[in-house]
């Protein structure tokens, strides 16, 4: 009786211990949950790596660049003099998974939809801004109605879609290439109960939290990929037989959500996984040089990173004696851009890149990613220069700042490795100046962090931007203007600044636009108002039999595997 | 005795009205803000972080927070779980199988093993099967589930590859399932395999399951063999035992038939307890192995301060905790003469 047992357990044990992932099947590990499959809410990476493979947008990415703008369910458009009207061609013979024809119908009725529920949580406030002129939705504006959303998105009698925008908006299309923008199933959508498009039904759905919608759960899209199975924990999907750009070569795609980091990569290290999250890049050396892994190094990072130096405090309770007797700062404290180009000179952004970036960082000259339209390398850049940092510290505030010196209470968010230690090196490098300088750190958790800065509470921070879309508006506004959704935690404000900030968004021909963005990053380097810290760069670790990931690698896809499944093959290895 | 039972799950809603209370009142010391994050996902939605806060009610006061979420509860609506991205209830329906599976095959060797090996070493006190029991049974306890856990997965799937990788299915069973899919009877998937005589997969989850078994059964297992061992060596000091030893019968029926059968009434109790216990390691041992079950949902839950997650996790928990208890009760009388329902 105990043979046969043993005989089991050892069978068990050792049959399938060296299975490895199957010849047709793209096998994922990650650590993030997907919190849903509709466009409509979606507004985070992990849902949008399977948007962009079950859905497609209107427009894409050309290649691996971010600034060319490809067709895709739109065949072609034509943009009017004005810059006010926009008119797509779609393209024919398009399927969705439910075997429902793509026609103009389903485009107009994403967008209206997007437009309709714009909940909070979603990322729909920017098409609404651009169509509606206001980001809200139509239980917070009361000027929104059925007829503008309507006028604002239709399809004329040649089936083309026509949007019809207030104001110019040279972005529209970098927003149309969202994965949340990704064109839906009319009448798929509207026999699972979701939103049938009508206007007697409009108002049930304003500001709808479409999470768990029936959409959600049942997907149909245009993509190269069909959901079969979701489970907790897992998800199956499978090449759509009718996708009009021609099945793609892997057959199935196999995603696996696993949150311990050691087992992610020991299943990578196995070729249980064919790609996974393995966490920061102090792991990547646990993985380097294992027979038939791949390291796709110096990803550009999509996101720029700044030290905030707010030049309105408002929390009188950060600012110590609120004047600048050696025991506080005043309000105001960083209005005077001596005191900002003092800490910019002090900031040693070589050592950030070797101690958090691991040696695998990037200056940028500007708070935009440099792979975008817009970057201009040629704007300078601050080093970490202690003697500059004391001649400017003794300009400021007449020379009172160096004589009495100051206390500054700065912050950075709880458990961030990176944002300690910026902070730390930024204050060891203040204090050796002048003894009478003193930085506090306190760590805090995010949501106090964040909703202190963003009352103009803290006085300085560390925090990040990724984008939304592909256009430096997107970045340069959001950083630069007194209308920007930072303005609040940095309180800068520059008259030229916002001037050439609004003149851009007016602005479509795009060599002017990049002129006036030269000069927005120039200026820039003129105020200091804020210190650009060094962007880190990506890496994926992969199976060498993944062909095509690296040559179709594009940073504004969501995906590890940085562009559409539909763009890789699996072949034997190396 | 069926009075007994009732009397006894008549107390299930004042416990789950407690505990629900208790946590929802824990929650309050965090600010709405805090409570608000579990519903933001990037820093651009943070723009929204009041209109979130208001939404979700979370600055009414404390009572009225919980009286809406019990007056709906009552209706079944346990609330939406920010942690799975569905209704709670979905979420435990979707996820408990999975748990129940992993506890049920982590109890195999916990009554197996740890009886047996109690059994033997209080039969055999101070011999090399005792010594051993004991030396295995202290290593064992003090062994934290996370750290074996992974060092199970290193050594036996990573280092020596005898041992299978993340969650409960490999790969080619996920694509194999699409081509045979296996019927959800019971929710339990390598059940359901057996019943649909679908071998592969049946062979690839009980596969999969090993490591986590292990992981999760070792700690209980040495708790009770330390507790069988205990309870033998009592038994076996009584009268009664003597007694059947001085009446000559042979020391198998001694050993087995009265003194075992007597040691067992404590294990009993505990073994009510050990799936209770098993419940909390299954949250670390999921976690690990990328198991889809409620352990690594209750994990995130609480990570993200996913208010009607946490609640939902509770009552459950709740829930196991007080038909276990019970179970042992009606165990325990029926094992015992001496105990009455009354």
């Amino acid at each position: 009786m105990k043979k046969p047992l043993l005989a089991a357990a050892l069978t068990l044990g050792l049959s399938l211990a060296m299975a490895a992932t199957p010849p047709n099947t793209l096998v994922i590990m990650e650590d993030a949950d997907i919190p849903t499959l509709d466009p409509a809410q979606a507004y985070d990476s992990a849902s949008y790596e399977f948007i962009e493979n079950i859905y497609e947008t209107l427009v894409t990415y050309k290649g691996k660049s971010v600034s060319d703008v490809a067709p895709l369910l739109a065949t072609s458009w034509t943009i009017s003099g004005d810059g006010r009207t926009y008119t797509f061609t779609l393209r024919q013979n398009v399927k969705f998974h439910s075997g429902n024809p793509f026609t103009c119908a389903d485009a107009e009725y994403t967008l209206r939809r997007d437009l309709v529920t714009n909940n909070s949580d979603s990322g729909n406030w920017y098409l609404s801004d651009a169509i509606l002129g206001t980001s809200s939705n139509a239980n917070d504006d009361k000027s929104i109605t059925f007829a503008k959303i309507a006028n604002g998105v239709k399809c004329n009698a040649q089936g083309q879609l026509v949007l019809t925008l207030p104001k110019r908006d040279p972005a529209l299309l970098y927003k149309l290439a969202a994965s949340n923008m990704s064109i839906v199933d009319k009448k798929w959508a509207a026999s699972l109960g979701e939103w049938d498009g009508t206007e007697a039904t409009w108002k049930e759905w304003i500001g709808k939290d479409l999470t768990d919608s029936e959409l959600s759960k049942k997907p149909s899209g245009t993509g190269a990929y069909q959901l079969v199975r979701r489970e907790a924990n897992s998800m199956v999907l499978k090449a759509f037989d009718g996708y009009w750009g021609g099945k793609p070569k892997i057959e199935n795609v196999v995603w696996q959500l696993v949150k311990e980091q050691a087992t992610r990569i020991e299943a990578l290290k196995k070729g249980d996984a064919d790609i996974a999250s393995i966490g920061p890049r102090s792991s990547l050396s646990q993985v380097q040089g294992t027979p038939g892994l791949k390291v796709y190094d110096g990803i550009t990072n999509n996101s720029s990173t700044a030290i905030f130096m707010n030049e309105n405090i408002k929390d009188p309770a950060i600012l110590g004696s609120g004047k600048l007797d050696g025991n506080g700062i005043p309000a105001n404290f960083f209005a005077d851009v001596n005191v900002r180009k003092g800490f910019a000179y002090s900031f040693d952004y070589d050592r950030y890149i070797k101690e958090v970036q691991l040696g695998k960082g990037t200056k940028r000259t500007m708070l935009l990613p440099d792979s975008f339209f817009g970057y201009d390398p040629n704007v300078k850049t601050y080093s970490y220069d202690p003697k500059l940092a004391e001649a400017f510290f003794k300009k400021a505030f007449g020379g009172q700042l160096w004589q009495n010196g100051f206390v500054l209470n700065a912050s950075y968010r709880a458990n961030s490795v990176a944002a300690q230690t910026a902070m730390e090196i930024l204050k060891t490098n203040i204090e050796k100046l002048n003894p009478k300088f003193k930085v506090n750190l306190t760590a805090k958790p995010w949501s106090d962090f964040l909703k202190n800065s963003q009352q103009g509470k803290e006085a300085m921070i560390i925090i990040g931007w990724l984008p939304d879309y592909a256009d430096p508006d997107n970045f340069l506004y959001t950083f630069y203007s007194s209308n920007g959704y930072y303005f609040p935690r940095s309180n800068f404000k520059d008259s030229l600044m916002d001037s050439l900030l609004e003149q851009a968004r007016q602005t479509t021909d795009p060599a002017k636009r990049k002129a006036l963005y030269s000069q927005v990053g120039n200026r820039a380097y003129e105020l200091a108002p804020y210190i650009n810290v060094p962007a880190g760069q990506g890496f994926v670790v992969y199976s060498d039999k993944i062909k095509g990931l690296e040559e179709n690698a594009n940073i504004m896809f969501s995906g590890i595997t940085l562009s559409p499944w539909k763009n890789l093959t699996k072949g034997s290895g190396l | 005795m069926f009075a007994f039972i009732i009397r006894r799950l008549a107390i299930l809603p004042v416990v789950l009205l407690a505990l629900t209370l208790v946590i929802v009142g824990l929650l309050q010391f965090l600010t709405p803000a805090e409570r608000a994050v579990a519903y933001v996902t990037n820093e651009q939605q943070l723009r929204n972080l009041d209109k979130i806060i208001r939404d979700k009610g979370l600055d009414q006061p404390f009572l009225v927070q919980y009286w809406s979420w019990l007056k709906e509860a009552v209706r079944g609506n346990l609330g939406f779980s920010k942690a799975s991205n569905k209704p709670v209830t979905e979420t435990i329906a979707e996820r408990f199988p999975a748990t129940l599976e992993l506890t049920l095959y982590a109890l195999v060797p916990i009554l197996g093993f740890g009886v047996w090996l109690g059994t033997l070493a209080g039969l055999n006190k101070n011999k090399w099967i005792d010594q051993f029991a004991r030396v295995f049974a202290v290593i064992t306890y003090n062994i934290p589930t996370f750290v074996l856990g992974i060092l199970l997965l290193v050594v036996f799937y990573g280092a020596l590859g005898i041992a299978p990788g993340p969650g409960l299915i490999s790969s080619e069973t996920q694509v194999e399932l699409l081509i045979n899919p296996v019927p959800r009877v019971t929710g339990l998937l390598s059940i359901d395999a057996l019943l649909a005589r679908n071998w592969p997969v049946f062979w690839d989850v009980l596969h999969h399951l090993l490591l986590p078994v292990i992981t999760l059964a070792t700690i209980s297992t040495a708790t009770l063999i330390k507790v069988t061992r205990g309870a033998m060596l009592e038994v076996l000091s009584q009268d009664y035992v003597r007694t059947a030893r001085a009446k000559g019968l042979p020391d198998r029926v001694v050993n087995l038939k009265h003194a075992r059968r007597n040691g067992l009434i404590p294990v009993a109790t505990l073994g009510g307890y050990t799936v209770i216990g098993l419940l909390q390691g299954a949250i670390i041992t999921e976690s690990i192995f990328g198991l889809p079950g409620i352990g690594s949902w209750g994990v995130d839950a609480a990570g993200k301060f996913d208010v009607p997650g946490l609640l939902g996790f509770a009552l459950l928990a709740g829930v196991i905790v007080v038909v276990a208890s019970l179970l042992v009760d009606v165990l325990y009388a029926l094992i015992d003469p001496r105990v009455r329902f009354d």
